[in-house]
């Protein structure tokens, strides 16, 4: 009866082996030109070097750009091969816990975090014949004072408010300048619309959304005036009361009836729906929304705007920062195909591709774009770019903790002053660190 | 699985050689690999993880200091934790309280009578089937405040829709009901092969008697299921109590935590709050509790077993 | 005549019931079949017959290739599973030493291991020995983590089985390793088909690992293929629909044809000897 024993136990080390042998799952296939969309691998099977590329966006068009950015690079360079992926629900996730692991892909995006979350990880980029080139508004955003460049800026954020400009035309009204007019016209467009339209969307599910809504007023309340506040927030003097007015405006939008009722549950993903339907007015996200929207009402004319003021004597402003950008890993094996990756994607030809495709404006300068949005950015190209407050004004970890308390402002579990509370223990406890 | 007739106790370790082979001791190779696998894969790093628990680490940089029992400070003095517990345990308590009482009556009407019982069998179990997250969704589309299934009835009698995910009163029952429809197959299926190892010759002494068949229900069947009880108590508590895919796709925890359960609010403080030590206590508090409720919960059907 | 009624009344409630669990698949099967702009009530089938959503699911998360992947990896853990389970089953269920019994605490509460606490160092640890992206890796893994519910689901059954059949073995003079591989091991046949079932179920649908550990996008495996379909800006609710039906598919025929066995297994393994 050992015999049995024997062939059991031989099984199971077989099959050990089994998998041992085929372990690297990418070693069969190399095809390339794959045009679908979706993560794969590019290049040719030839191939010396490849690449780890990791980038956070879904949205079908723009991983298609993506991958024939990329497509041309292993063409001109069939010695490198490109394993290209893309995911934004899980993006951040994953990259935390390949920091924690030190193990992060060659070359990957940093969404907003190029200094302040993913620094310490990335190379210095500042010898690129690129660097120079990044545009003023964005330029300090990926420099640190030591002049390291921490990445490649595709396109930059320039966030305002993405509104129906049909629906603004049908209803008579002037594109806002300050927080008091966009009240007004969302309570005209509610009225007039017979209740059809709720003019603001926001997702209690996807609570980055009331995160977003918070974090792009706090320039116009504390910021961007004459008489502001920036350095009593940077020295740690600020006055937590002041904020309590931002909690307070969210809490109107809902009390005058000017959110979604289903805020709490809403899906960020059923914007475009609800948008394309007629039932949304202003949207306070990227642009990459517009044709999520377009897929479902072709026509349907969407416009930017900036945000507008909230203090009497101040001007309207946009929200700044990265959007799609590109840096490379410090411990990669392969820097100089890295950089040489970036280098192609910087080409103007592809800067323009990637901005027109997403709709946001370049991150290099002398970059002619032609897209839906770039009327209205030479409209506002006066209009001042600051950059996104908690970026610069509160410590790293508030982010989530404005989306929380801006959803428990909503739910009616806690008052404005609550949150001013909240936000003033909340900051200290982080910058404690 | 009472200790029966033999217990086997280690023998003296200086034995022969042909003794030892054919000593129950010996026998313990066979569990070596699986041995080997946890402590390298489970066991080393749940004790790494134990650690961060005491440090004020983000969970993703590579600086970490340790700040002795502060996390477990702020853990018991956290209101929102409390409510966590709470739901937690309405998921873990509720869905197996659920679980066992449907499936046991599922099991009953589909065990002997009637036709298409298999048909019906396998419609209760695919749920089980399905991936958590995907079974999420699928009641996302029925729940929804725009265009939900559900919503669309209500609004046919009252023109109205009724946003039923967003009042913490009702979604945490809400998500405590998807997990029994989803799992309750499992539960049925225990009870049913419970239900036909059960001899007829009890059921036919008991006609002959005159027990009545709620009286022949409380005699024998219930006793003789106590086995299947306890597997299938103990698996829906574990799954109950550590359950994250269905709030995840329902409500994600809200609004803010008040439908979160020990899981997903540990995902949210480990990633979104960047509050890893944190979210480690709370894991090991999460150990705690499911340890603590599963061991209380064996020792009781345990002895009820051997006291049939 | 009393029996008759009884079979019909048992039959209706029982349709009642299939009635009732099977409304969330149909919302999936009518949501599976519509264009992304069709705003009809859930309840409706389209008008149209769109089966758009099923072969735009297929090629653009690559389901063939997962699906492939996903068997694999299923089938390699699966195996591993059913050898290291029952052999370390045994000695547990049948010599209930101290030791043992610890070891079988040491199995079953592994049950209870929050995955998340675990999560980052068992990453670094699979960064420092290799192990990422690799096939091998993932199966350990999912070796390791079903292991406890086959041993539990073991050790139980085993408990049931007679030992006056060790005993004549025993007298027949087999060892006790020979007596598990001619007695035991062909006794465990149901038991074996429950476990089957369930950790095929498990690993076929597995999330969290593969996202995090199998990275290489040519080995994804369904769920992190389907997962692509949640954008931020967009949810192809038609698409998933259609991509949860088909990776159901290969679950509930194992099912059906497992079913008999299913049910004995589990019987034996819950009622005590």
């Amino acid at each position: 009866m050992r015999t049995r024993a024997f062939w059991f136990m031989t099984l199971a080390i077989l099959i050990i082996m089994a998998s041992g042998c085929s372990s690297r799952p990418d070693s069969g296939s190399t095809g390339s030109g794959n045009t679908e969309t979706g993560s794969g691998k590019i290049g040719s099977g030839k191939a010396k070097t490849t690449l780890s590329m990791m980038v956070n966006i879904s949205d079908e068009s723009l991983t298609q750009a993506y991958r024939e950015i990329v497509d041309g690079f292993t063409k001109e360079n069939p010695d490198i091969s490109v394993n290209l992926q893309f995911d934004s629900t899980g993006y951040e996730n994953t990259m935390k816990v390949k920091m924690a692991a030190n193990d992060l892909p060659d070359i990957f995006d940093t969404h907003g975090w190029a200094k302040l979350r993913y620094g310490d990880y990335l190379a210095d980029l500042r010898d690129e014949p690129w660097a120079s080139q990044l545009t003023d508004t964005i330029r300090d955003v990926v420099t640190d004072k030591d002049g390291k460049v921490y990445a490649l800026v595709l396109t930059e954020a320039k966030d305002g408010l993405l509104y129906n400009v049909d629906m603004l035309e049908q209803y008579g009204i002037q594109v806002p300048n300050t927080f008091d007019e966009l009240i007004a016209a969302g309570e005209k467009i509610k009225k007039e619309s017979g209740g059809k339209t709720n003019p603001f969307y926001m997702s209690g599910i996807d609570d980055s959304m009331i995160g977003q809504y918070l974090d792009n007023f706090a320039n116009p309340l504390l910021i961007t005036a004459k008489n502001n506040d920036a350095d009593a927030l940077l020295n740690g003097n600020f006055d937590w009361t002041h904020i309590t007015p931002l909690a307070q405006s969210l809490v109107d939008l809902q009390k005058k009836g000017l959110i979604n009722e289903d805020v709490l549950t809403a899906k960020r993903s059923d914007l475009p729906a609800a948008f394309a339907a007629g039932k949304v007015t202003f949207a306070l996200v990227g642009p990459a929304f517009m044709d999520s929207v377009h897929a479902i009402a072709p026509d349907m004319k969407i416009g930017i705007m900036p945000v507008p003021s909230m203090v009497a004597g101040d001007e309207p402003t946009f929200a700044g920062g990265e959007r799609n950008t590109l840096a490379v890993w410090k411990d990669t094996k392969h820097l100089d195909e890295a950089k040489k990756l970036l280098q192609y994607f910087a080409k103007p030809d592809n800067m323009a591709k990637l901005s027109n495709v997403s709709k946001n404006p370049p991150g290099l300068k002398d970059i002619k774009t032609d897209h839906e949005l770039t009327p209205y950015y030479e409209k506002y190209a006066n209009i001042r770019v600051f950059p996104y407050f908690d970026r610069v004004y509160l410590p790293n970890g508030m982010w989530d903790v404005l989306c929380k308390n801006g959803t428990e402002l909503l739910a009616g579990r806690m008052t404005p002053e609550q949150f001013s509370e909240s936000m003033k223990t909340e900051v200290e406890r982080l910058s404690k660190k | 699985m009472k200790p029966s007739v033999v217990v086997t106790k280690a023998r003296p370790r200086r034995t022969t050689g042909m003794r030892l082979a054919k000593s129950p001791v010996m026998l313990n190779w066979m569990y070596l690999p699986a041995l080997l696998l946890f402590a390298v894969f489970i066991y080393y790093p749940f004790f790494r993880g134990l650690l961060i628990s005491f440090t004020d680490w983000d969970g993703y940089s590579q600086a970490l200091h340790y700040i002795g029992i502060d996390n477990y400070k702020r853990m018991l003095t956290d209101s929102r934790v409390h409510t966590v517990i709470i739901n937690t345990l309405i998921y873990g308590l509720g869905s197996t309280l659920f679980q066992n009482m449907f499936g046991l009556l599922y099991a009953l009407l589909l065990n002997k009578h009637g036709k298409a019982k298999t048909f019906v069998r396998v419609i209760v179990y695919i749920p089980a089937i399905v991936s958590p997250i995907i079974m999420g969704y699928i009641w996302y589309f029925l729940l929804q405040y725009n265009g939900g299934a559900i919503n669309d009835i209500i609004m046919a009698f009252t023109g109205k829709p009724v946003n039923l995910l967003a009042d913490p009163k009702v979604n945490v029952w809400i998500i405590m009901i998807v997990n029994t429809y989803q799992f309750l197959g499992i539960a049925m299926m225990i009870f049913l092969s419970g239900l036909q190892g059960i001899s007829k010759d009890y059921y036919e002494a008991a006609e002959i008697d005159g027990a009545s068949p709620l009286k022949r229900f409380a005699n024998i069947t219930f006793p003789l299921l106590a086995p299947a009880l306890t597997t299938s108590i103990i698996l829906n508590l574990i799954g109950g109590l550590k359950l994250f895919d269905v709030i995840a796709a329902l409500t994600n925890g809200g609004p803010g935590y008040a439908s979160a359960s020990l899981s997903t609010m540990m995902y949210q403080l480990y990633f979104a709050r960047q509050d890893a030590g944190l979210a480690a206590s709370l894991g090991n508090l999460m150990f705690l509790l499911i340890t603590v409720i599963s061991l209380t919960s064996l020792y009781f059907l345990r002895r009820k077993e051997l006291s049939q | 005549m009393k029996q008759r009624k009884r079979t019909v009344v048992y039959t209706v409630i029982g349709l009642l019931v299939a009635l009732v669990h099977i409304i969330p698949f149909y919302i999936l099967l009518t949501v599976s079949f519509k264009d992304l702009r069709d705003m009809s009530s859930k309840w409706l089938f389209p008008g149209y017959g769109f089966t758009g959503n099923f072969i735009s699911a297929w090629q653009n998360a690559h389901l063939g290739r997962a699906f492939l992947n996903t068997g694999v990896i299923t089938v390699m853990s699966v195996v591993l599973i059913l050898i290291f389970g029952s052999l370390a089953a045994f000695p547990l269920a049948r010599y209930q030493s101290r030791l043992n019994k610890w070891v079988y605490g040491i199995f079953v509460s592994a049950l209870i291991v929050p995955p998340l606490t675990i999560l980052v160092p068992l990453y670094k640890l699979f960064v420092d020995i290799g192990f990422m992206n690799t096939y091998f890796g993932i199966v350990l893994l999912h070796v390791t983590f079903q292991l406890s519910m086959a041993i539990f689901l073991y050790t139980s059954f085993i408990g049931t089985i007679p030992r006056e059949l060790d005993e004549a073995a025993m007298i027949d003079g087999a060892t006790k390793t020979g007596m598990f591989f001619r007695i035991i091991l062909p006794l465990l046949k149901p038991v074996t088909a429950t476990i089957v079932i369930m950790n095929a179920n498990s690993i076929w649908n597995d999330y969290q690992f593969s996202l995090f550990f199998l990275q290489k996008p040519d080995s994804r495996t369904i769920t992190v293929a389907l997962s692509s379909f949640f954008g931020e800006n967009s949810a192809q609710i038609g698409w998933i629909a259609a991509g949860s039906l088909m990776a159901a598919i290969p679950s509930i025929l194992v099912y059906i044809l497992l079913q008999k066995y299913f049910v004995d297994g589990i019987a034996a393994g819950a009622v005590k000897g």
